[in-house]
């Protein structure tokens, strides 16, 4: 049973659709990377998920319902949205202070969560004058106040230094290895690939892929390079045989849609010498630009 | 509720903003209170009577008019600084129902309203009978009348902080709230008031400000000398009907708002 269901999510702002016909389900116990390039509509679906925007169309749903009517919300759900901040005048502690008596946690989670995510001594400073690393670890400790077992995070290695991102991509895996279902939007794969079990791209609202990262990578295509005599009558071969082809230089090739068995067979039937042969497997990063640049083409 | 306002108040508490306009309240009131009663009964046009009768007297006693329109800003500004320091999403986070989180912070900016008021009749009241000890006159004004104005100044200043929050909470532009205030106060009820003298008591600043016993300016927003101030009971409630029905008009508009 899902924990987390998005079923038909559509919001649209003016006469623009965010996001459009979104339907995904998060499985309990599952790191789920939500991603997209930015204005793909990730934050727009996490905050109708929230109940902070009002979808035009479809639902979503925490465990069966809205999360407005979650009971115990603190301790189910714990959220980081972008575009949220603190009060600048209210120390560290006191914003946390005020977070746990709004979500009705008890006043000594805070030192709790202040010392988990290593701000202690940052505890009696203003929200004003943190560093941005600081304010991301801030927004985390917030969201752990309940110790809640749903986390739902949105970018939150924006704005992060290479160590910032290494913490936060350590701190994930551990939130998953706790046994908690954490969905964490990001524009940039690299950023959770080593995070996630599965993902969820978006394109300019729509769903372009649901599935794991090993399903994601065997989805990618693989291109042979090929050097060889007569590339032309190569070219011609490969094509006619169902391959796509591109002729890069005189004597080379780009070929998708073929295996190099196939590719090595049909040069030796015509008799065609080849001198280098070599594949070429795209990145997960390679995979998701793709998803994204196709549905782009194609809009 | 109950949790909903224990937050609110704890927000309010754990920043510096309330005891900046406590200040504010107090130092306004003081300046006013100050400046009339120092030149009491002296030539100059601007001169009130001499604090020796009861209209002088009455006069500094009632100099806390900037004191509610002071606490009507700090309504506004807890609403809408929501949305100027984006901590709405956190607060809408952990309570969902968008209407009692207005209902809180417009239940607890009215009690953080009466300790302005509260402060604001003690230093008018303290500034007036101290130059009148000062100067060795007999206090003109009945004790009961000082504790209606002082009454009238706390009420008021709760129920303006209360439609405040409302405001804030219809426009959401912290700066725009504020000048609303401010033009209401100044502007839209000079005018108002200034041309229809009978309906002047019912226009809420000057409403409140009869309550709390101010006739004249001295700097603050003038009441028609021609207006009969409202019953205090009717006057409470005409400011209590308008901090609910801005509320409700915010609740079914922009409280609604998604928070994106």
């Amino acid at each position: 049973m899902p924990l987390i269901e998005v079923r038909g999510l559509t919001k649209r702002f003016g006469g623009v659709a965010a996001v459009e016909d979104l339907s995904f389900a998060v499985e309990p116990g599952t790191v789920t990377g939500l991603l997209g390039p930015n204005g793909a509509g990730k934050t727009t679906t996490l905050r109708m998920l929230l109940g902070l925007v009002e979808p035009t169309v479809g639902v979503a749903t925490i465990d069966r319902m809205p999360y407005r009517d979650l009971a115990n919300r603190s301790h189910r759900v714990g959220a980081v949205l972008e575009n949220a901040s603190f009060h600048p005048g209210r120390t560290v502690r006191d914003h946390l202070r005020v977070r746990a008596r709004g979500g009705g946690v008890g006043p000594t989670r805070v030192d709790a969560v202040t010392d988990l995510l290593g701000l202690a001594e940052a505890a009696d400073h203003l929200t004003g004058s943190l560093s941005l690393g600081e304010r991301q670890r801030l927004g985390l400790a917030a969201a752990l106040l309940g110790d809640p077992e749903i986390l739902i995070l949105d970018e939150p290695a924006n704005g992060l230094d290479p160590e910032g991102v290494r913490w936060l991509r350590t701190f994930l895996r551990g939130l998953g290895q706790d046994g908690r279902t954490v969905l964490v939007s990001s524009h940039n794969l690299s950023e959770v690939a080593q995070t996630v079990d599965g993902v969820v791209v978006l394109d300019r609202g729509r769903l372009v892929a649901r599935s794991s990262l090993e399903e994601l990578m065997a989805g990618g295509r693989e291109t042979v390079r090929v050097r060889a005599a007569r590339a032309e009558e190569l070219r011609d071969a490969l094509e006619a045989d169902g391959g796509r082809v591109r002729l890069v230089a005189d004597d080379r090739l780009e070929i998708g849609g073929l295996s190099v068995e196939r590719i090595g067979t049909l040069a030796g039937e015509l008799s065609i010498p080849l001198f280098e042969i070599s594949t070429e497997t795209p990145s997960l990063e390679d995979v998701f630009l793709r998803l994204t640049a196709r549905q782009e083409a194609t809009s | 509720m109950i949790k909903a306002m224990r937050t609110e108040l704890l927000k309010i508490r754990t920043t510096r903003l309330p005891m900046g306009f406590l200040a504010l309240a107090v130092g306004l009131t003081a300046l006013v209170a100050g400046i009339e009663s120092a030149g009491a009964g002296g030539a100059s046009s601007m001169a009130i009577p001499s604090l020796s009768t009861a209209g002088g007297l009455r006069d500094v006693l009632a100099s806390t008019g900037f004191a509610l329109l002071v606490a009507a800003v700090f309504g506004a500004t807890v609403s809408s600084g929501e949305f100027r320091h984006q901590t709405a999403t956190d607060t809408y986070l952990d309570e969902p129902d968008r209407v009692r989180v207005l209902i809180a912070k417009s239940v607890v900016a009215a009690g953080v309203g009466l300790v302005f008021g509260l402060a604001a009749a003690a230093t008018a009241i303290g500034i007036g009978l101290g130059f009148v000890v000062a100067k060795g006159y007999e206090v003109a004004v009945p004790g009961a009348t000082i504790g209606r104005f002082a009454a009238g100044t706390i009420v008021a200043s709760g129920l303006l902080a209360a439609t405040g929050v409302g405001l804030g909470s219809l426009i959401r532009t912290q700066t725009a709230a504020i000048i609303a205030v401010f033009a209401w106060g100044f502007v839209v009820e000079q005018i108002v008031g200034g041309l229809f003298t009978s309906i002047a008591p019912y226009l809420p600043y000057t409403a409140a400000a009869m309550m709390a016993g101010v006739t004249s300016g001295g700097g603050m927003p003038q009441v028609p000398s021609e207006a009969s101030p409202l019953p205090f009971g009717a006057a409470a409630g005409l400011l209590a009907g308008l901090s609910v029905v801005i509320s409700a008009l915010a609740a079914r508009t922009s409280v609604r708002r998604d928070v994106s």
